[in-house]
């Protein structure tokens, strides 16, 4: 079950609804170092800071429909970080020539007791990852470079195997509902970051199959 | 006749004073430039100190092989004074470089030999020479001169030419796997080749849970929406308006905003 999409929905007041944008893309290890180095150099100059998350899936199953999705994240480098819950929504099937994939997105800061709790609400963890990599920002355009790992015995976050041989690049913006210069500003970075990586709208409903 | 050749000799002679003169300034700002702008200094000008250096180098070479510059080894200089005492119109010749024309200056300033390391290496060097015969010589030099016309031509070509080679190169080398893409994206989506963890911490989600629920379920719908419904309302509502929607043990009443905040005040 999904929250009905956004432009049917009446505002009712509370938060903005806030869509993500996104296009991603992979990179081999070889090529990382010149990735990095475009990266700084197009990016906002900070210090290129590095994360190691440990991504927990969460899935409500309901009796009808598609279970319900939620993501629990936390931090292995800075462990009294509080936790990160996110919604990701359907991506929105709207206008075809929109460059970027948009869903909605909602955010949340959580307490070390998430896990427990979402477990009592009667989510399930379907699966759970390690991300380690770069994170640079331009404005409000958001550049992960991740490396990510499978863990090999639930809840062990230190006996990781790496998933494949490529950093996965993903290129996010959160902005507002309707804002649709949004994708074009992504569009135009990501051709600077041609031929390196190719950082494209992949849309996960067509990869399960 | 001789009058002549001491005046093609006096003239050579100033000629080549003045081009060394002018290879001295070019040294002396470039030297100048390296010891004091060291910061601010950048390839391509230190390039262009090297090619002007190259340059007056060149013409200094031409002005001597130049058919009307007399053969300057036929000339001697041979020092007739030498003393120990400072001479100051010579120190003022030479901006200071040379107070005294003394003993230990001749060997340097004088000199018409190179250096003996040198002299040595150019003795075995014709040493070699002479020990691998002329036809090998011959085809030693037929290679090199091979060598250098196909660089030059190289060099040459137009820079159209150069490029789409350079860029055809390039694309051969792969900086991405389409294949690992989609490996990543299914992991991160749904967990594609991550394994799945055990079901025995599943708890099915049925207004069976309702009826006495914890207290502090109630206290949520209250700060969410200050509706009241009642517990154990009908499962899942869909098509309410309102923003997301968790079945049953957190939703109560319809359309309110802030969900995930009151849940986490919990």
């Amino acid at each position: 079950m999904e929250a009905p999409p956004v432009t049917v929905m009446p505002v009712t007041g509370g938060t903005i609804n806030m869509m993500e944008y996104l296009l991603q893309g992979s990179v081999l290890d070889q090529a990382l170092e010149s990735l990095l180095h475009r990266l700084r150099g197009l990016c906002d100059n900070m210090e290129p800071s590095t994360f190691t998350d440990h991504e927990l899936v969460y899935l409500l199953k309901g009796q009808q429909g598609n279970p319900f999705i939620l993501r629990a994240r936390r931090s292995l480098s800075q462990p009294a970080a509080p936790w990160h819950l996110r919604y990701l929504g359907q991506p929105e099937v709207g206008d075809k020539s929109r460059h970027a994939l948009v869903r909605n997105c909602v955010d949340v800061a959580a307490s070390h007791s998430l896990p427990e709790f979402l477990n009592e609400m009667g989510f399930r963890m379907d699966h759970e990852f390690v991300a380690n990599g770069h994170i640079f920002r331009k404005g409000a355009m958001k550049v992960v470079v991740s490396k990510l790992s499978r863990i090999l015995v639930p809840g062990n976050t230190d006996n990781t195997e790496r998933l494949s041989l490529s950093y996965l690049v993903e290129l996010s913006v959160l902005a507002p509902a309707g804002q649709d210069t949004v994708s074009e500003d992504m569009r135009s970075f990501a051709e600077q970051l041609k031929p390196l990586v190719h950082l494209e709208k992949i849309d996960p409903s067509k990869q399960r199959h | 006749m001789q009058q002549r050749e001491e005046k093609h000799l006096e003239a050579s002679l100033e000629s080549l004073i003045t081009q060394v003169a002018h290879v001295k300034n070019a040294l002396h700002s470039f030297i100048f430039k390296l010891e004091n702008e060291y910061e601010r200094l950048t390839w391509p000008s230190v390039l262009d100190n090297f090619a002007l250096l190259s340059g007056q180098l060149n013409t200094i070479n031409k002005l001597l092989k130049n058919e009307k510059t007399p053969s300057f080894r036929n000339q001697l200089i041979i020092p007739l004074l030498l003393s120990q005492d400072r001479d100051d119109d010579l120190a003022k010749v030479t901006e200071q470089r040379v107070p005294v024309f003394s003993h230990e200056i001749v060997p340097d300033y004088l000199r018409t030999k190179p250096d003996p390391e040198v002299e040595e290496q150019e003795k075995l060097l014709s040493i070699e020479a002479a020990r691998i015969g002329p036809e090998v010589a011959q085809k030693q030099i037929q290679t090199l001169n091979k060598l250098c016309s196909n660089l030059l031509e190289k060099l040459s070509n137009p820079r159209d030419e150069r490029d789409a080679e350079s860029a055809a190169l390039r694309q051969n080398k792969c900086w991405f796997n389409p294949a690992d893409t989609s490996a990543l994206v299914g992991a991160v989506a749904f967990g594609k080749g991550l394994s799945k963890c055990p079901k025995n911490k599943y708890i099915p989600c049925a207004p069976s849970l309702m009826p006495g629920g914890p207290p502090t379920l109630q206290q949520v719908t209250m700060g969410a929406a200050g509706q009241q419904g009642p517990l154990g309302g009908p499962p899942q509502q869909q098509g309410q308006p309102g923003r997301t929607s968790l079945p049953v043990a957190i939703r109560q009443g319809r359309g309110f905003a802030g969900t995930f905040q009151a849940v986490i005040r919990v």
